[in-house]
């Protein structure tokens, strides 16, 4: 397996809705017209409570200074697992689900905090630029590391650094779930489409992007209390990722989004009660692990506040299952 | 092709079909333009060219890319992949009862939706379509559906769980399971299959290429790189690869695949299209985005990355098609270099053939030849005369001729090299002859004069008779009459040494002419010889001259009427004779008649008839004009007549000009005019004067003549006049480059032995064998420790001849018997330069005509590979 370090500089914000318009402008640019920014790797993912924006350096000087945005104070780096060696498994777990052993694990166990981002191309696990010795001394006896410079995967050194590292917990104690989790009602849709097309549906997405608190969706009845508006969009490298839920998707023109041919949809799994913050280490791990084990495949999205896991709509209850082997059901 | 760029497919199969797919596909067919099928409906794609449109499928919407089916049969079916990464089948002007019935329509799902970015058939096992796809995290990129393969039933298990079903599912036409699946959670932006084994897909991943081996599913091999778009195999030259990454093309060797064997140079747009020309080897061409060329890159020179490292050599150029910008190209599959372009907007396309380069070469001899693509074209010059008398008159051939006649060797005999030449050449003539007499005076003069004198013989008749003094004027009578004539005649030391070297008296105090009369009449030069005779006042000589003439075999009678004619002379100024024969002279064909009678009617001091008859060899004009022009006159008549000859490089003109600056100025011009530096470089080669042979054009001369015999490889003849020239110019002896040295005592062996005592030599000559003399020849004659051995007989080395430098002129002669055959080139120090091995010239020589590497074990130099002109024969015999 090779672990890829890529080159993006990134930085996480939070845009409280309130103070959204002022920063659409740069969004838009970020999110549409790509030619005219330098700008390698943005995600913009919409929760009740803010917007999140994960963007590289470039791509930041794009958003304006405001009271309402809140940056995260560390760099982050985007790390990447690639099958290297092409051993085609034919088992195969997805996404998070089949890094959550090699590599979520073995960071928590360092203490170290990870920021994730699941799109439909691949899964960022972000982590912050001043633990990159500390992440690749741990990953360096699992992972072939290689890191990407100017576009090409170069050998990473290994910096050499071992002493003073907290050596691994020992004998691993099933992780307690700590935070509590809620799941919405609503169903969701992990897509893409082709950035050739993305013209023809730019003023759609303005509109789920940034509108969509005054709109009433067909189908969100006031006392389903557990809707949740949720909404993602990434451009990263020239891919575009959608998260969405299944009423949005309808708005768009047939033939647009890719579907699986199977056209699965997701339930999510909402992370926290209070807001998370970035220091605590091992959310994902509690919530991936047990998963791992189950072999769900999973999507994990982390936002400024919260973490979102999604998962196939027919496992949504062994996941529940899962995860709260001893709270109360809910 | 959502609006983005066009592209263009020719048929595998059909030479004149082509697809062109944007937002739909369009079939054309392409004919000669003024064919009697031409219609409204086509479109002139060159002066010669047009294509039909024969028919348009714009059943396949968001398509991303097209591949052609590889297969005769069924023919015109198209793979079209889509950007949701459907792979449809479909078919272009055929009829549907065909035989691709059932394959058209055909749909292959991949189970995530993405682009869908390039399509790839397998050219052996055509059944094999490879599409690659954009990453998923959960899928793989790239997916190899086998179009013969039925609806599998599993399929229908996953065919019901789908609700966002935007297009109808018909089961029976729909292929959802690959038949192999490779690159996990990866890109993939283009592929190609392997020519030299089938089963080996080449792919252009996200940050790498990988060969993936459908033996093995499990392995592949990869190579990170950022130019992983457009994979392209060389027809030609199945290891040899082309991909590119923006602006920049890199060439692979998938026998040595680490890294790119050359990048070409960067375009500042990113590329679009690379591909190999199919019907000429190592011809790359490229396009960029925005441009109306397309720029080519010929590697048919460059080596083979596996063997030496040298730069390769890639020639670029750009070729402009048409006007427009330039949307896609293709070329043509079979017709030699030729593409048709399709323009980036409106569909306005071309058909182009490139043009070869042309590479020339012009031969030593005559021959020229040039190469343009599979053409090689022998060029002669077009001439009246036919090719061989063209290439008879060529310098060139005139050259090399004289060079195997050893023309300008004869030392001795000067003015035979006219004769070796051919013989037919007036000037030559001339100008050795003129050579001749400067010999003669100055081999003359030696013996009674001293000083300068050798100088003033060869600065020319022009400087000889400036230095005139005590000139002295009589009138003699005529010979055997006693009348006076009132003909000046002028003498002086000056006046007698030009009249020397122009033949006309030879050696000796006396100044006769009857000697050079003589010589005139045995070469039967009757005109001259009588004309000559009148000019030294004997009308009774020139007379009996031409009555010899006349009677002589094949001699013209009317030579006689002229003696008749010549026999009325009379000095009486208003004579008929004298007014007729004025007048009448004009006519006489033979310009020596016609001065006779010139000089015998003209005032005394008023020669000009005589002096400007330029058909006179200008020799007897100088002559005359020493003998009978005054001091005053005659420097004046030279210069004028110098200032001719420099003007049209006239080789007679030597004898006025010597060898001097003025004689280098005319030989210029001569060249000039000829090319003929042999002449020239023989020539100034006798002028003793230091300063004409350090003219740089006189060097210039020399170092052509020698570059002209190394090129027609006569080697020996170059050796030869190498010595020639070292004998007549010693400054130009080149000095000794190479030394070989002993091992043991660091000393020259060769310089050493001239302070040998003389004796080691006598005995050496004797050489019996296994004495200890011999062993003086194969020792160092310093230390007298052994020379080295030679590599291949392990004798010690030595030849006689090396420790005789300088000996001098008794050396040549004697003992060269039994020196020479010790001392043959077969003997000779032989060694590399590069790993220093050697041994005896002939060993080696006998070793590397079977073998390329050094013979001495374990040392792999390609010593004689090293030597480019080692392997080359001469073609002149020694």
């Amino acid at each position: 397996m090779e672990l890829h370090i890529l080159e993006h500089s990134l930085k996480v914000a939070s845009i409280e809705k309130e103070g959204i318009q002022i920063c659409t402008h740069g969004l838009i640019k970020l999110a549409f017209l790509a030619s005219k920014t330098r700008c390698k790797f943005f995600s913009l993912t919409e929760t009740p409570e803010d917007y999140t924006i994960i963007v590289d350096e470039e791509g930041f000087k794009e958003l304006p200074q405001s009271e309402h945005i809140s940056v995260a104070d560390a760099t982050w780096l985007a790390l990447n697992v690639v099958s290297g060696g092409g051993n085609a498994s034919s088992s195969q777990p997805i996404g998070v689900t089949k890094i959550a052993k090699s590599v979520i694990a073995p960071l928590a166990d360092h203490n170290i905090s990870v920021f994730m981002l699941s799109t439909y191309q691949t899964d960022f696990i972000l982590v912050r630029e001043r633990d990159l010795p500390m992440v690749m001394h741990t990953l360096s006896s699992e992972f072939t590391l290689l890191r990407v410079v100017n576009g090409e995967t170069v050998a990473a050194h290994n910096l050499g650094v071992t002493n003073g590292f907290v050596k691994p917990k020992l004998g691993r104690l099933p992780r307690p779930i700590i935070h509590p989790l809620s799941s919405p009602s609503n169903m969701f849709c992990v897509t893409s489409l082709d950035p050739d097309t993305l013209p023809s549906v730019a003023t759609l997405l303005m509109d789920v992007m940034f509108y969509s608190g005054g709109q009433k969706e067909p189908g969100a009845s006031s006392e389903d209390s557990s809707h949740i508006r949720f909404f993602s969009f990434s451009l990263i490298e020239g891919y575009i990722s959608l998260v969405m839920d299944e009423q949005t998707t309808q708005r768009f023109p047939n033939n647009v989004l890719f579907t699986s041919a199977s056209g699965e949809l997701w339930k999510m799994v909402r992370i926290g009660g209070q807001p998370l913050g970035f220091d605590e280490c091992g959310i994902v791990a509690q919530i991936s692990e047990p998963l791992a084990t189950a072999d769900i495949p999973a999507y994990y999205i982390s936002t400024f506040k919260f973490d979102h896991a999604l998962v196939p709509e027919e496992n949504i209850q062994s996941v529940i299952g899962a995860l709260r082997p001893e709270s109360t059901a809910q | 092709m959502s609006g983005s760029k066009p592209d263009i497919l020719w048929s595998p199969h059909h030479p004149d079909r082509y697809v062109i797919c944007d937002s739909e596909l369009g079939l054309y067919r392409i004919g000669p333009v003024g064919s009697a099928e031409t219609k409204a409906g086509t479109l002139p794609l060159s002066e010669e060219t047009a294509a039909t449109l024969l028919a348009i499928n714009s059943d396949t919407p968001y398509m991303k890319c097209v591949a052609w089916y590889p297969k005769h049969e069924p023919e015109c079916l198209l793979a079209v992949g889509q950007a949701n990464g459907r792979v449809v089948l479909t078919s272009l002007g055929q009829s549907h009862n065909s035989t691709c019935k059932e394959l058209v329509g055909k749909e292959f799902v991949p189970k995530h939706a993405r682009q869908c970015n390039t399509l790839a058939w397998n050219p052996v096992d055509s059944n094999l379509l490879a599409a690659g796809l954009d990453k998923h995290r959960a899928d793989f990129s790239v997916l190899i559906w086998d179009i013969s393969s039925k609806f599998a039933p599993e399929t229908s298990v996953a065919a019901e769980k789908i609700r966002l079903s935007s297009v109808d599912l018909d089961s029976s036409t729909v292929v959802t399971k690959p038949l192999y699946e490779l690159g996990q959670n990866d890109a993939c932006l283009s592929l190609c299959w392997l020519l030299r084994d089938p089963k080996l897909l080449l792919a252009g991943m996200h940050r790498n290429l990988a060969i993936f081996d459908l033996r093995n599913t499990s392995q592949k091999t990869f190579v990170n790189t950022k130019a992983i778009q457009g994979v392209t195999v060389d027809p030609h030259f199945h290891d040899r690869v082309a991909s590119f990454f923006e602006g920049q093309v890199a060439i692979w060797d998938l026998r040595k695949f680490e890294k790119p064997v050359l990048t070409l140079t960067e375009q500042p747009k990113p590329l679009t299209k690379v591909a190999w020309c199919p019907t000429r080897t190592g011809l790359l061409a490229t396009l960029t985005r925005d441009s109306n060329i397309i720029r080519l890159y010929d590697m048919q020179h460059t080596p083979t990355p596996i063997g030496d490292e040298t730069e390769p050599t890639i020639i670029e150029r750009s070729v402009q098609p048409c006007e427009s910008q330039i949307g896609s190209f293709a070329w043509h599959p079979s017709s030699q270099n030729r593409m048709v372009v399709v323009s980036a907007a409106n569909r306005v396309m071309t058909d182009f053939t490139v043009f070869e380069r042309i590479s020339l070469a012009w031969s030593s001899t005559t021959s020229l030849m040039w190469a343009c693509g599979r053409h090689l074209y022998d060029c002669v010059e077009d001439s009246a005369e036919g090719i061989e008398s063209m290439i008879e008159k060529d310098i060139a051939t005139k050259m090399r001729q004289r060079a195997q006649s050893k023309y300008g060797h004869d030392t001795v005999q000067v003015w035979r090299n006219h004769l070796l030449a051919g013989g037919n050449d007036v000037q030559l003539k001339s100008l050795w002859f003129d050579l001749y007499y400067m010999k003669q005076c100055v081999e003359d003069m030696e013996l009674k004069l001293q000083g300068n004198k050798q100088s003033v013989v060869y600065s020319g008749i022009k400087n000889i008779v400036k230095t005139s003094s005590g000139t002295a004027e009589s009138r003699r009578c005529w010979t055997g009459s006693d009348r006076q004539t009132d003909v000046p005649r002028y003498h002086s030391e000056e006046r007698c040494l030009a009249l020397r070297l122009c033949g006309w008296i030879s050696r000796g105090p006396d100044i006769d002419v009857e000697t050079f009369l003589r010589s005139l009449e045995q070469e039967q030069e009757w005109e001259r010889a009588a004309a000559v005779a009148l000019f030294n006042l004997d009308i009774r000589r020139a007379i009996q001259i031409l009555n010899k003439g006349a009677t002589a075999e094949k001699g013209d009678l009317n030579l006689n009427v002229v003696a008749m004619a010549l026999s009325g002379y009379t000095d009486e100024k208003s004579s008929l004779w004298r007014e007729m024969c004025s007048s009448l002279r004009l006519q006489l064909k033979n310009p020596y008649l016609c001065i006779m009678f010139a000089f015998l009617t003209s005032e005394p001091g008023a020669y000009d008839g005589v002096l400007y008859e330029s058909s006179v060899a200008v020799r007897d004009r100088v002559a005359f004009a020493c003998m009978f022009l005054s001091d005053a006159q005659l420097p004046r008549y030279i210069d004028k007549l110098t200032n001719e000859m420099k003007e049209a490089g006239n080789l007679e003109g030597i004898l006025l000009t010597g060898l001097t600056k003025d004689g280098v100025d005319l030989m210029e011009s001569y060249v000039d005019r000829t090319g003929d530096v042999q002449t020239a470089s023989f020539c100034m080669l006798k002028g003793s004067p230091g300063d004409v042979l350090k003219d740089p054009r006189v060097q210039s001369w020399i170092e052509n003549y020698r570059n002209l015999l190394d090129a027609w490889r006569f080697w020996h003849k170059r050796a030869e006049f190498d010595i020639h020239r070292g004998k007549l110019d010693p400054s130009s002896k080149p000095l000794a480059q190479v030394f070989v040295s002993c091992n043991f005592c660091g000393k020259s062996i060769s310089y050493s032995c001239s302070a040998m005592p003389h004796q080691g030599r006598g005995f050496s000559q004797y050489g019996v064998s296994g004495s200890p003399t011999k062993s003086k020849v194969t020792s160092c004659p310093g230390c007298r420790k052994p020379l080295p051995r030679c590599a291949l007989c392990l004798m010690n080395m030595g030849t006689p001849v090396s420790n005789c430098p300088g000996t001098g002129k008794s050396d040549e002669k004697v003992g060269l018997t039994r020196e020479n055959k010790l001392a043959q080139f077969n003997n000779w120090f032989t060694w590399c330069h590069n790993c220093r091995h050697g041994g005896h010239a002939g060993h080696m020589l006998n070793w590397f005509r079977d073998h390329t590497e050094c013979p001495v074990s374990a040392c792999t130099c390609k010593c004689m590979q090293l030597d480019t002109t080692g392997n080359l024969v001469p073609s002149d015999s020694s």
